[in-house]
Order: C-alpha cells, then sequence, then structure tokens
C-alpha cells in the first residue's frame, strides 16, 4: 500500500498545531530550564569548582547529556525551535477563522443565533421607526457607530467595537517569534567578549566569550580611567575616557561608565570592571651615594627605564612585584593586588664594569643592597590600571526590543480591549400583529462587565420609548468602556 | 501581644475583644512614647516601624476575631488600624527614602518594607473594592511577620553600587513588586474559591500538614548537626554581618538539642498527613478525628520550638566544628528558618480557623463563581506586569553587562514563572480551564513566584546577588 503522504502530512499538521503540543512543549521547556539553573553550567563555573562539585563520572554523565551547558545545548535550541514552529503552526491553523471573523462581521444574525444568543431583551414598541431611532440613540450615547442593514429577509441596527480584538493574540505570537528570531540572528552573527587595556593603551584585539579572538576593523584606545568610592570605601563609580581610532583618526570619543556603554558600528563598548594592572607607572626614588659625599637626587623611573645618577653610575628599573613572595632566593608574584610591593632596581658602574642588585625593600636572601653605590629609599609609587570592558555586538537586538514592544501592545489588546456587538430588530408579532422591538449583544471576553453595559442599554432605549427625557448614561458607560478589573 | 489577646478571648462578642486591642495598642504606643521621649527623636525609622508593627498587629488580631466571629464591628476598627499602620508605614519608606537617595529597593530589607507596604494597600483594596473581607486574616499576620523580620534584618543605609544605579533598577523593581503582589492576591483569591467549592476540610488538612512538613523537613535536613545540634550562621555583632571562613563560605555554630526538638516536631507535623493517609487507604473516618488532635498537638510543638529557637538563637555564644573557640550567633542570621516557624504555625492556625468556623466563612466570603473571577482577573493584571518586568529587566542588562539575556538563575526563573502563567492562561482561554483546575494551577503559580523571590536568591548562585 503506498502511504498516503498528504494524510501523513495532514496528521503531522494537526499534531503541532493542537494546544496538547503546546502545552506538553512548554512543560519542557519549564523543566529544563529549572534543571539549567540547577546543575552548575559551564562556562560562567570555573572548571575546578565543576570538579569539587561532582565526581569524576557524574560530570562525564553531565558533560555528555549536554545538563552542564543546558541553554547552549543542540537540544535546547531545537526544543526552542519546536516552540516556535508550533506557535506558527497553532497560529496559522486559527488565523483564517479569526481572520473571516475580522474581515467579515456578521451584521444580519439569523434565527437560531438569535435565539441562542446571551444577553438579549425585547422591548414593546409603537411602530418599527420610532424603535429604532430609540436604539440608535442609545448607541450614539455609548460611544458606539450605530449602522442600518436592510436585506430582503432582515433589517435592523448593527453596533460594534475593537474588532481589532479578535486578532489580538495572533499579535502576541507574532511577537514572540520576532523575539526569537532576534536572539537567532544574535546567536548565529551575534558576538561578546572582553577587552582589557591600560590607561593610554590601544587595541583593536578581543577575546571572545567562547575563547577565540576577535579582530575589529578599528582600535579603541583608553585615554584615562578611574574608580570613585563613597565614604564607606565602596565603589561608586567606574569610568573610562575612551576614543575609537580609525585609519589613525579618532573618530568619536567618549567617557563611559557602568549603564552608559559607547556604541560604534553596532559594537557596544561596556565598562565592566576596573582594577590595578600590577604595574608601575612611575616609581619616585631618593638616592644618595653610598660614600656620604655628595647630593641626594629625586628620580622618576618606569619599568626598564635607565636613569643616569652621575657620570659614571646608572640605574636601571628592572623588575616590580606587587605583592611579592620569596621562596629558594626567588622572588615571585602572589597577586596583582599591591599589598606587598618589591622593586628590582640594577646598579651599574661603568668604571668598576660592575652591576649591582638592589631590593626595596632590602630582601636579604636575595642581595645586599649596602654593597651598591647608591643607597636609595622609596619616595612615591604611581600603579597603573586597567579598565576592563565587555564588548558585544547583537545585531537581533532590535528584533527582540521591537517584540517587546509589539507584546506590551498585543497583551493590552487581549486583556482589555473587547470586542462588543449589538445588533437591534424591530419584530412583529403575527398573532397580534404587535410590534417590540429585539436588542442582543455579544463581548469576546470580560462578559459580566458587558452584561452590566448592555442592561443600561436596554435601560436608556426603555426610557427614551417612554418619551422622558432620561440623563444620558454615556458617562457612567464609558467607564465600563475601559474595561473594570 | 495583641495576637494573644485576641486568641485567648476567641468566643467573647460585641465590645471586649476591640477594648482589649484598643488598650493593648494604646499601651504599647505609651510605652513607645516614653522610649521615644526618652531618646528626643520622634520620626526615625525605628519609631515608625515600631507603630507600623503595632498597628498591623493590632488589625491583625480583630481581623482574626473578625473570621473567627463574624462581628461587623471588629471590621470596622481593623481597617482603621489597617490605615494607621499604612501610614506609619508610608513614613518609614519615605524616611528610608529620604535618607539614601534612593527608591527602597535596594536590599531584602528595603523590599520588605515595599512589600508589606503593598500588601497593606491591596488587603484595603480587595477589602473595599471586592469585599473580601477576611483577606486581612490571612495577609495582616504576613506583614508582621515581614515588619517583625526587617527589624531583624535592619541594615544601614548602603550607597548602591555602579551596577544599580540606573533608572532601570526603579521600573524593574517596581513592576517586580506589583506584579508579584498580584500574584500573592490571585494565591489567596485561588484558595478562598477552594473554601467556597466545598473542597473537603481535610484536603486542607493534608496541604496544611505537608506544608508545615516540607518547613521542617528542609530545616532538620539542610542543618541537623551531630548529637542534636543545629547548625546556624555566626553573626558578627560588630559588623552586622555574617560570619564568613572565606569568600561566599559561610562559619556555623551548633547549638545544642534544638536539632532534637526540630526532629521531635517534624514527626508531630507528619502525623496529620499520615493520619489522613490512613482515612483515604482503610476508609476510615475515625483517623480524621486522630488528625484533628494530631493538628492541635503540633501547633503547641511548634509554638514550643519557636520559643526555643528564639531563646537559643536570639543570642548566646556556640561552638563551631569548623573552627575553634565560641562564636556569637543572632536571630538575624538565620531570618529564614525563623520566617519558616512562624509560617508553620501561622498556616496550622489558618487550618484551625477553617476547621471551626467553616460555616461562617462561606457566608462571610464572595460567592465561588466570583472568586474564580476575580482570580482570573488579577492574573490578567500580573501576566502583562511579568511581562513588563522582564523586559525592563532585560533591557537594563543589556544597558549593564551587555547582553539582554543571560541565562542568570533569577532570569530563567522569571521565565519560567511567565511561562506557568501563560499555561494557564492557555489553558483558561483555549480549554475552558475554570474552577478548581484554574485554582490549582493559579496556586502552582504563585508557589514558582515564591521560590523565584526567595528561593532564587538564597540557593542558586548569580548574577542578581543584590537581593
Amino acid at each position: 500500500m503506498a502511504l498516503d503522504f498528504h494524510a501523513v502530512g495532514h496528521k503531522t499538521w494537526r499534531t503541532i498545531a493542537s494546544i496538547q503540543t503546546g502545552v506538553v512543549l512548554l512543560i519542557l521547556v519549564v523543566i529544563l530550564a529549572a534543571v539549567g539553573t540547577i546543575v552548575l553550567q559551564r562556562p560562567v563555573t570555573e572548571p575546578d569548582e565543576m570538579q569539587t562539585a561532582y565526581s569524576p563520572q557524574a560530570l562525564r554523565i553531565l558533560d555528555t547529556l549536554g545538563l552542564t551547558d543546558v541553554f547552549h545545548s543542540w537540544w535546547f535550541l531545537g526544543l526552542m525551535l519546536l516552540v516556535s514552529l508550533c506557535i506558527v503552526a497553532a497560529s496559522v491553523d486559527r488565523f483564517p477563522n479569526s481572520w473571516r471573523y475580522f474581515s467579515r462581521p456578521y451584521k444580519y444574525p439569523d434565527e437560531s443565533f438569535r435565539r441562542a444568543l446571551h444577553p438579549q431583551k425585547s422591548l414593546a414598541i409603537a411602530d418599527e421607526e420610532s424603535g429604532l431611532v430609540a436604539a440608535e440613540r442609545a448607541l450614539h450615547s455609548l460611544g458606539f457607530k450605530p449602522e442600518r442593514v436592510v436585506r430582503e429577509d432582515h433589517f435592523g441596527i448593527f453596533a460594534e467595537r475593537h474588532r481589532i480584538s479578535e486578532l489580538a493574540v495572533y499579535i502576541v505570537h507574532a511577537s514572540l517569534l520576532l523575539i526569537f528570531f532576534g536572539t537567532i540572528v544574535d546567536g548565529l552573527w551575534g558576538w561578546s567578549g572582553y577587552l582589557s587595556l591600560n590607561d593610554g593603551q590601544t587595541s583593536n584585539i578581543v577575546e571572545l566569550h567562547n575563547g577565540s579572538k576577535r579582530t575589529l576593523p578599528f582600535a579603541i584606545r583608553c585615554d584615562a580611567a578611574g574608580q570613585e568610592n563613597y565614604k564607606d570605601g565602596t565603589p561608586k563609580k567606574w569610568w573610562s575616557k575612551l576614543a575609537v581610532v580609525e585609519d589613525g583618526r579618532d573618530v568619536q570619543k567618549k567617557e563611559i561608565v557602568v549603564n552608559d556603554p559607547l556604541l560604534y558600528n553596532g559594537v557596544r563598548f561596556y565598562q565592566a570592571s576596573y582594577g590595578p594592572n600590577g604595574k608601575v607607572d612611575k616609581f619616585s626614588l631618593l638616592a644618595t651615594p653610598s660614600t656620604g659625599s655628595g647630593a641626594q637626587q629625586e628620580i622618576g623611573l618606569a619599568v626598564n627605564d635607565t636613569v643616569s645618577l652621575d657620570a659614571d653610575t646608572t640605574v636601571r628599573f628592572a623588575e616590580f612585584f606587587p605583592d611579592f613572595a620569596v621562596r629558594d632566593g626567588q622572588v615571585y608574584k602572589k597577586s596583582n593586588y599591591l599589598e606587598n610591593p618589591a622593586a628590582h632596581m640594577v646598579v651599574t658602574s661603568k668604571k668598576a664594569g660592575k652591576n649591582f642588585d638592589v631590593w626595596l625593600p632590602q630582601i636579604d636572601e636575595v642581595a645586599d643592597n649596602s654593597k651598591a653605590p647608591y643607597q636609595f629609599q622609596a619616595a612615591d609609587l604611581q600603579m597603573g590600571h586597567y579598565t576592563g570592558l565587555q564588548v558585544s555586538h547583537e545585531p537581533g537586538q532590535w528584533g527582540v526590543w521591537s517584540g517587546v514592544v509589539l507584546m506590551g501592545v498585543g497583551l493590552a489588546f487581549v486583556f482589555y480591549v473587547v470586542h462588543m456587538r449589538f445588533w437591534v430588530a424591530p419584530v412583529r408579532d403575527p398573532k397580534t400583529g404587535k410590534y417590540s422591538l429585539w436588542i442582543g449583544g455579544s463581548a469576546n471576553r470580560n462578559r459580566d462587565a458587558f452584561e452590566q453595559r448592555f442592561n443600561d442599554l436596554v435601560a436608556f432605549v426603555e426610557e427614551d420609548l417612554k418619551g422622558i427625557p432620561s440623563t444620558s448614561p454615556g458617562k457612567q458607560l464609558a467607564t465600563v468602556v475601559s474595561i473594570s478589573h | 501581644m495583641a495576637r494573644a489577646n485576641a486568641e485567648q478571648q476567641q468566643p467573647t462578642t460585641g465590645m471586649t475583644l476591640i477594648v482589649m486591642v484598643g488598650l493593648a495598642i494604646a499601651f504599647l504606643l505609651f510605652m513607645a512614647f516614653l522610649n521615644v521621649v526618652k531618646s528626643g527623636n520622634l520620626l526615625n525609622e525605628t519609631n515608625l516601624l515600631f507603630a507600623a508593627l503595632i498597628f498591623y498587629s493590632g488589625a491583625g488580631a480583630l481581623y482574626l476575631g473578625f473570621g473567627v466571629t463574624g462581628t461587623e464591628s471588629y471590621l470596622k476598627f481593623a481597617s482603621f488600624a489597617t490605615w494607621l499602620g499604612l501610614i506609619a508605614n508610608t513614613a518609614a519608606i519615605a524616611h528610608r527614602w529620604y535618607e539614601s537617595g534612593h527608591p527602597p529597593f535596594a536590599s531584602v530589607y528595603e523590599m520588605l518594607l515595599s512589600f508589606v507596604w503593598t500588601l497593606a494597600v491591596l488587603t484595603l483594596v480587595a477589602e473595599k473594592k471586592y469585599g473580601v473581607k477576611v483577606i486581612g486574616t490571612v495577609t495582616m499576620p504576613v506583614a508582621i511577620v515581614g515588619v517583625v523580620l526587617m527589624q531583624l534584618l535592619r541594615t544601614e543605609v548602603h550607597p548602591l553600587v555602579p551596577a544599580l544605579q540606573s533608572t532601570w533598577l526603579h521600573v524593574h523593581v517596581t513592576l517586580a513588586m506589583l506584579a508579584y503582589a498580584a500574584c500573592a492576591l490571585s494565591f489567596a483569591l485561588a484558595a478562598m474559591f477552594l473554601i467556597q467549592d466545598n473542597m473537603k476540610t481535610e484536603t486542607f488538612l493534608a496541604v496544611t500538614s505537608a506544608s508545615t512538613l516540607a518547613i521542617y523537613a528542609s530545616v532538620v535536613l539542610t542543618r541537623f548537626e551531630k548529637w542534636g545540634g543545629l547548625s546556624l550562621v555566626a553573626w558578627n555583632p560588630e559588623q552586622k554581618s555574617e560570619v564568613f571562613l572565606s569568600r561566599g563560605v559561610r562559619l556555623f555554630v551548633t547549638v545544642p538539642d534544638l536539632g532534637w526538638l526540630m526532629t521531635l516536631t517534624l514527626l508531630v507535623v507528619a502525623a496529620p498527613l499520615v493520619c489522613y493517609g490512613l482515612a483515604r487507604w482503610k476508609k476510615n473516618e475515625s483517623f480524621l478525628t486522630f488528625a484533628n488532635r494530631a493538628v492541635f498537638l503540633s501547633i503547641l510543638l511548634q509554638v514550643m520550638t519557636l520559643v526555643m529557637f528564639l531563646v537559643r538563637a536570639r543570642d548566646g555564644r556556640y561552638p563551631s566544628l569548623d573552627a575553634d573557640g565560641l562564636f556569637p550567633t543572632s536571630l538575624a542570621a538565620s531570618p529564614f528558618i525563623l520566617s519558616g516557624l512562624v509560617g508553620g504555625v501561622f498556616i496550622s492556625l489558618l487550618y484551625l480557623l477553617l476547621l471551626w468556623r467553616r460555616q461562617d466563612l462561606g457566608r462571610l466570603l464572595p460567592s465561588a463563581d466570583n472568586l474564580d473571577r476575580i482570580t482570573y482577573k488579577t492574573i490578567c493584571l500580573a501576566f502583562p506586569l511579568l511581562t513588563l518586568m522582564i523586559a525592563s529587566g532585560a533591557y537594563w542588562a543589556n544597558q549593564t553587562w551587555g547582553s539582554y539575556w543571560s541565562w542568570d538563575p533569577k532570569e530563567t526563573w522569571a521565565a519560567i514563572t511567565w511561562l506557568v502563567y501563560a499555561l494557564y492562561l492557555h489553558m483558561r482561554i483555549t480549554r475552558g480551564w475554570r474552577g478548581r483546575r484554574a485554582a490549582y494551577f493559579a496556586i502552582a503559580g504563585f508557589a514558582v513566584v515564591m521560590f523565584t523571590f526567595f528561593g532564587v536568591t538564597y540557593l542558586l548562585p548569580g548574577l542578581h546577588a543584590y537581593a
């Protein structure tokens, strides 16, 4: 038997478009997302933290299943695509019906529709015209635009409002797809990384979060960066003065702070961190000849600078340790923080043809400062700082933001805009020959508030028919328009 | 104090309760006034909060009295006390705002301040606009617990760290507070719907027992130490902060014997659930009588545990397993155990109220249909607020961290909350879910909200480390 492709396709379509599939998929998303918050995730968690948290076997299983990076795994992406597909299918499946409803308003209620309609009411009237005029007046006062409808088998009044409400749910679904689209664009063409600059440094190489490097077509220079503190010492503000350099020219300058990035060619530079880079900007020293004769002089040095102290002697700033430790006669760097600094100078005497190591402070295991022809005393130390920039390129974010705005609009329509319809028709009782005015109404949501409004309309028509000039219920009813909650 | 009065005076009629509560409030205010005169500083935050606490307690007692006896006159005075509490609360917020220069959303303490305020406002709205009169019976005790927690979590005014210096902070947090408060309201309404919908009292019994059991089980499982001790976080009274061994690793002290008491209470709290299970299994109603007695017993034990906890954990120095010497602890170091214990007593008392006065409650609440509809409307309000909260958070994150979505646990759980309510709306609109099923869904939704609000902050690590 040949496979009936059409039937299979139809069945698949029905399955995808069904609300059950949607619900199952959403529940799956909820469960997997929850798992992704409970299991530690790479690359946010450092590898050694992962190893202390899980046994090697458990870690291998978690890694194989992709549970250590749920939100970037292929199956989570696949699931999100399935959800999108389901939203599209469900919308496409239901849209024609709603569109018919929207494009061809139902103006001529037939007999069975009228019988089943709730709420409805019949009022006694003298003749057809006076009844219809009264109803028109009532509808006008409610802010509707009543329309006389005439056909061979039916004549009466039709009035409606907020027909767009029937399509609101599609606006919400479309906005969700727009957001998904934006994130997918960002996933494919977007990137984000980190750029660390010292004062005055220029760079165009961004270290991406996946470990690779990206070269920008322009460079960023940090002119200055700094931190301001509150009185209690907690940081108040980090700032960096950045310049964009393209073809050797400064094309843009901006001082960025946290929450206020620099944008150039779709690439954003955010202030992410600030701190000492462990390097010396300028080291000021007081040098005194060891012989005791000769004046004390002040010199300023950066690392690797050489300065002449006299005709014979020079001093070179060889090494700097912001936080040092000594082991086996060697000096090591413990951290980049200025906790326990040490400076290494080399004093050269040409005449003697000798180099003397000088350490500040004196480190006995390494060198003896007193042998050098000059004695040094530290006067001032200016440390260099780096500014850490988060760099990202998100070409899809406009999809996301327009999706968010659209969703806000859509939700407002879904919850607070009601499609209301009123039908009015004069009816002649074939037995008695007397006329009555039939009024019916329908609303697509918030029916209890609508029923109140319907009753007000009927009351207004009744008053009008009695010939008593009624106080306009328009004002009172207008508050119901915005749908009370 | 005032609440204790209300419970003793349960069957009294007429003015007795009002007079008792009025006298209690007057007495407390007088004592507070003496204190103020001594310190010479009237309008500071502590005094305002204390006043709010007194008024909320009075309101809670009167609402409870109203719930138990159904006397309408209690309600008038309860609303009045709530109004006064709200004024004091508003003044406290204003004072805090003025002092710190930013709206009170930056720490757990400040969030609680705003939360209690929102709760009081919603109570008055629900009472006046929707006629849900007994709602104060539930919300006022929550507000009282909130204010007490605030006294413990009192923090100095901290300046804002750079990442929080954004207008979006206020937009985001205001939306979050509004959305969560609407979710809380929908939860309370759904629970009332279940009462009006003639859900069996023993089902409430099982739920009550299961929730208190969960509270004690989580405390015992995570904090029970060798030889019956209970681990509590050490507290440094000078710095008013927890003691850290290294970054992110807190020092625990062991309070002796509290562990056994907790375990005993755990067993007694589990008893009603076991009896309920037996009644269902053996189809024997007489087990339910045992179950109700067990609830009574469990309340006594829970109160005892609470008192012991308050006495032992308030101060005193205890040994630690991780370091030599004795270390102080404080109630402020264990706010969640404390609120768990208070919450347990509160849930059990609510069950007793239901057990004894079900008929009256039925009379005082709006009809089941109305409650169902109001629940739905509240969620219709909560859902757009949740959406806007997530959107504003994403926009702010994009301004600060350079990425609008980072799958940080708080973000992820906010998205999960959103999805749960989206499911509710779909089931309701397209599948016509009404009544019980919708109510269960609303309750589950609120459980997720609570986890997002508290659980994620304290259990899962992430970027939202501020609060």
